[in-house]
């Protein structure tokens, strides 16, 4: 899977046009009974939301226990059998699924407002089938709590100062794919191909003693920055949206030296299962302009379909051309994918000792 | 040994014993009293201590939320029934540990409780892949193996403890004068492992109803406990929904402990043991 | 000797060097569901964790081919050293907890009234139903780097950020789901106990602490190696408790268990971690019960 930053750009700094509403779908069918594993807090209330302004299908919520990654036991577990219509995740988990072959192609007959989302977000198969239908953008970037940050952090380097002592919370090695020390290669002029740079800095990191936490799940940094535990850290959206709903957070995503990474959050339609119209009829429907923008008011993050609006608090998503180019790296999710199993091993040998 | 110095040295030990217990105590309840103050917090985020202010809003939102019921239900019929299958069969398997060094006694001990070594997430992960292959997939039948296999360990133990302390020639003598083994079992050995099997149940019981990490692995779309439920609500903010279900779940305990002992009495149901105080 | 046992003889049940008919037919139901839905597993797992990992698959794939590389991986120095802080934290929980335990079992059924029993238990059975995520945020906040312990530590000049303080910290979180565990699993085996004995060694004149050393622990001694065994098993698996009090900075084998099962999904890898802390805590298990009461001991 590959993100232009061309394409990127149109999604991310759209800005207000207004598109056309969804197809709707009809009501007198009668409603088709769906599955959907969803995240918790505030992503299945904005489905939930959405769910209810239409009434072709109608639904089980299943949430995921954790993170997206925890349901992929399961669904191979049961295999060839699937529970699941659709299931909501990110480049991460779709990957994993991608690679088993759990989910169905979608084309533009499936769902006709794909049309309306950037074309290279997409996610693909080796044959370049369309394997996931991207609904909204997020980030994974540096940022500080504001009124406990004890001076404001503009360069990597800055984690390096004394007066952070215990004052960061960096995310483990399950967390954001790992982009954190991807993050460090680049500082270090290295990039997820060059990774030397990063476990060097890495390491000099944790030798700092500036490392007060390490999350190993969402919930984990949102307690360790509200409680006041520590103040800095790399983290992807819902985590700095949660800690934002209380305190001011300074959100570093356009900070020339230090990257922001942007993941989707989407469907992936499970293969084996009888709703295949129906489960894609919904997805068109949520991925609308107008549903597009609701999803992004509620669940908070910003929208993809290029005709809705972004809201106002997420403008700290929203980059012109110019700063997309300068802020946001994109990485080659190939590598950072296929890494993964031996980034954690290295974290596990040369960075978890020196904590 | 002269008298005063025994005096000294059990005054000091007296002491001693006190000071520590009550150091204890004051360990063990500090977590109580921080979690009723957490499950009355006003604010929507794990803060620092104490709550500016005090609401009911997790109360609130715990009767409010549509999947509590449904995963208290599947919690509740769960952990009797895991209690039930744990106390019986555990306790007859204790019962046979005890009844002599026969050879591999240690090994079976030892098996009986492997199941406690093994991380939850281990033991979900295991049993998730193996009931599939035997064509397993119905998420009741799946949740009560997983609970009954990571509490069976309790019981046994427990009853185990209290069937090593006693005197074995009781049960001896009353052969000895006649009777079968089952009637020593049911007038000797019952009474006297009654405390275990209650403490054994008691601990099966809660860590049935607290589980996550193997539930999580065992659960369907449709049969979900209720821990399970009230972790999957969390995304990314700590939800203190949860601490409101334990405050409950301990207050119910508390009137459950406090019926009991006005109208049964602690020392009949745990049993008095050999020896009454 | 094993010609003798062999005979299916009926003895007196005083002796029974052979494993009789009843104490198999006692057995068996456990046993039958251990092997089912504990072993066979278990075994599952074991055949997992000889696979062949292709990084990006979720877990092994069905034909992937066999190999001893997932437990080679294994051989580092950082294994070695989540493998050490795993037991050292959990046999230190474990002592102390038992120490711990001990004294207040014996006050709760010797030494308190009725009334105070029955308090005391309700509160025992009250915290073993404590939710575990619960506890462990609440001992985070009461003890934790910003606990309302803070300005007693930092005045005593201790860093609640220092590795040391961390460590106390997870041994704390073991300790305290340890010590209701192992009073209640004490109260059986010291009821049992004659309290007799020990009052007359005392009446001859033994002070209370060289009677109790010598009469009440080497009765209670199986009892405590019985409330031992499931506190040091408690503490070897436990993920929450280092997870939330370990900052992510102090792991047990559970929580690297847990990467390999979450988003790497490397399960091959998980299954040998998991195999291998099987193995090595069955083996230390194993040496605690060993430890036997030296018969007649006291009497």
């Amino acid at each position: 899977m590959t993100m232009t930053r061309r394409n990127l750009l149109s999604l991310i700094g759209a800005t207000g046009a207004v598109g056309l509403a969804g197809p709707f779908l009809g009501g007198a069918r009668a409603a088709t009974g769906l599955t959907a594993a969803e995240w918790g807090g505030d992503v299945v209330e904005a489905m939930k939301q959405i769910a209810a302004k239409q009434n072709a299908a109608q639904f089980n919520w299943v949430l995921h226990q954790g993170g997206a990654g925890a349901i992929l036991p399961k669904i191979k577990a049961a295999w060839p059998k699937v529970d699941y219509d659709y299931i909501a995740g990110w480049e991460g988990s779709f990957n994993s699924m991608i690679a088993e072959d759990w989910v169905e192609t979608i084309t533009a007959a499936d769902v006709p407002n794909l049309a309306d989302i950037p074309e290279k977000i997409m996610m693909r198969d080796a044959k370049g089938n369309v394997k996931a239908v991207p609904r909204a953008v997020g980030g994974m970037y540096f940022g500080y709590r504001t009124d406990t940050a004890p001076f404001a952090i503009t360069k990597v380097d800055d984690l390096f100062d004394k007066r952070l002592k215990g004052a960061i919370c960096w995310p483990g090695p399950t967390q954001s794919m790992m982009l954190q020390i991807v993050a460090l290669a680049l500082q270090g002029g290295g990039n997820e191909s060059n990774m030397e740079p990063g476990w060097k800095l890495m390491k000099d990191l944790a030798k700092s003693g500036n490392i007060g936490r390490i999350a190993v799940t969402d919930v984990d940094f949102t307690n360790s920055f509200t409680s006041g535990e520590t103040s800095v850290g790399f983290f992807a959206e819902p985590s700095w949206a949660a800690v934002a709903k209380n305190f001011k957070i300074t959100r570093l995503t356009k900070q020339a030296g230090m990257a922001t990474f942007l993941y989707q959050s989407g469907f992936a339609v499970m293969k084996n299962r009888p709703n295949r119209k129906a489960t894609c009829d919904f997805i068109n429907f949520a991925i609308s302009p107008e549903m597009s923008a609701l999803y992004a008011k509620v669940a908070g993050e910003a929208p993809l379909n290029g005709k809705a609006a972004t809201p106002p608090e997420l403008a700290h998503l929203a980059f012109t051309p110019k700063e997309f180019e300068s802020f946001v790296h994109v990485p080659d999710y190939k590598v950072v994918l296929g890494q993964q199993d031996a980034w954690a091993k290295r974290w596990e040998t040369d960075i978890a000792p020196l904590l | 040994m002269n008298g005063t110095a025994k005096r000294r040295s059990d005054q000091v030990l007296g002491g001693a014993m006190i000071a520590m217990l009550a150091l204890v105590l004051a360990f063990l309840v500090t977590p109580l009293l921080v979690t009723c103050l957490l499950a009355f917090d006003a604010r929507s985020f794990l803060g620092p201590l104490p709550p500016p202010a005090l609401s009911l809003r997790w109360f609130e939102k715990l009767v409010s939320l549509d999947y509590v019921a449904t995963g208290l239900a599947t919690s509740l019929k769960i952990a009797v029934l895991t209690t039930v299958i744990d106390v019986l069969v555990g306790t007859a398997a204790a019962v046979a540990l005890d009844r002599g060094s026969f050879r591999g006694r240690g090994l079976l001990m030892a098996a009986f409780l492997s199941p406690l070594i093994v991380p939850a997430v281990v033991i979900g992960f295991a049993l998730l892949l193996f009931l599939s292959r035997i064509g397993i997939v119905d998420g009741f039948t799946r949740l009560l193996c997983g609970h009954v296999v990571i509490t069976l360990p309790y019981v046994v133990r427990t009853v185990l403890a209290s069937l090593t302390g006693r005197d074995r020639r009781l049960t001896e003598a009353a052969l000895v004068l006649g009777a079968t083994e089952s009637q020593a079992f049911w007038t000797i050995t019952l009474p006297l492992i009654r405390s275990g099997m209650v403490t054994g149940a008691v601990f099966a019981f809660a860590v049935s109803l607290d589980d996550v990490a193997v539930s999580m692995f065992l659960t369907d779309p449709t049969t979900y406990t209720l821990p399970v439920a009230l972790v999957s609500n969390m995304r990314a903010s700590f939800d203190l929904t949860i601490a409101a279900a334990a405050v409950l779940l301990m207050a119910v305990s508390a009137l459950l402990i406090l019926v009991l002992e006005r109208f049964v009495g602690f020392d009949r149901l745990l049993g008095q043991g050999l020896f009454r105080s | 000797m094993s010609a003798v046992t062999a005979i299916p003889l009926r003895k007196p049940a005083s002796a029974v060097p052979a494993l009789g008919r009843t104490t198999l037919l006692l057995l068996a139901p456990g046993l039958l569901l251990l092997f089912v839905i504990f072993a066979l597993p278990l075994l599952g797992l074991a055949l997992e964790s000889l696979k062949q990992y292709v990084p990006g698959r979720v877990g092994s794939a069905t034909d992937a081919p066999l190999t001893l590389e997932n437990y080679r991986e294994l051989a580092t120095p950082s294994f070695a050293g989540v493998l050490y802080e795993t037991f050292k934290l959990s046999a230190a929980a474990a002592l102390t907890g038992l120490l711990a335990a001990f004294p207040l079992a014996y006050c709760i059924v010797r030494r308190f009234s009725p009334r105070q029993r029955a308090a005391c238990i309700g509160l025992l059975v009250m915290l073993v139903l404590l939710s575990m995520l619960v506890r462990t945020y609440a001992l985070e906040l009461a003890f934790g780097s910003v606990g309302i312990a803070r300005p007693l530590l930092l005045a005593l000049g201790i860093s609640p950020t220092s590795r040391w303080y961390i460590e106390t910290l997870v041994g704390a979180g073991l300790l305290h789901a340890i010590v209701p565990i192992c009073t209640l699993t004490l109260l059986g085996t010291i009821q049992n106990i004659d309290p007799r004995l020990c009052d007359a060694a005392q009446s001859l004149g033994a002070p209370a602490w060289k009677a109790h050393l010598g009469i009440t622990v080497p009765l209670a001694l199986p009892g405590l190696v019985s409330a031992f065994l499931i506190a040091m098993t408690f503490a070897i698996s436990a993920f929450v408790i280092p997870m939330v009090l370990g900052k992510g900075r102090v792991l047990f084998l559970s929580n690297t268990i847990y990467t390999r099962f979450s988003d790497v999904a490397n399960y091959p890898s998980g299954a040998a971690v998991s195999i291998v802390m099987l193995v090595i805590s069955l083996l230390a298990l194993s040496l605690v019960s060993l430890v036997r009461p030296r018969k007649g001991a006291g009497s």
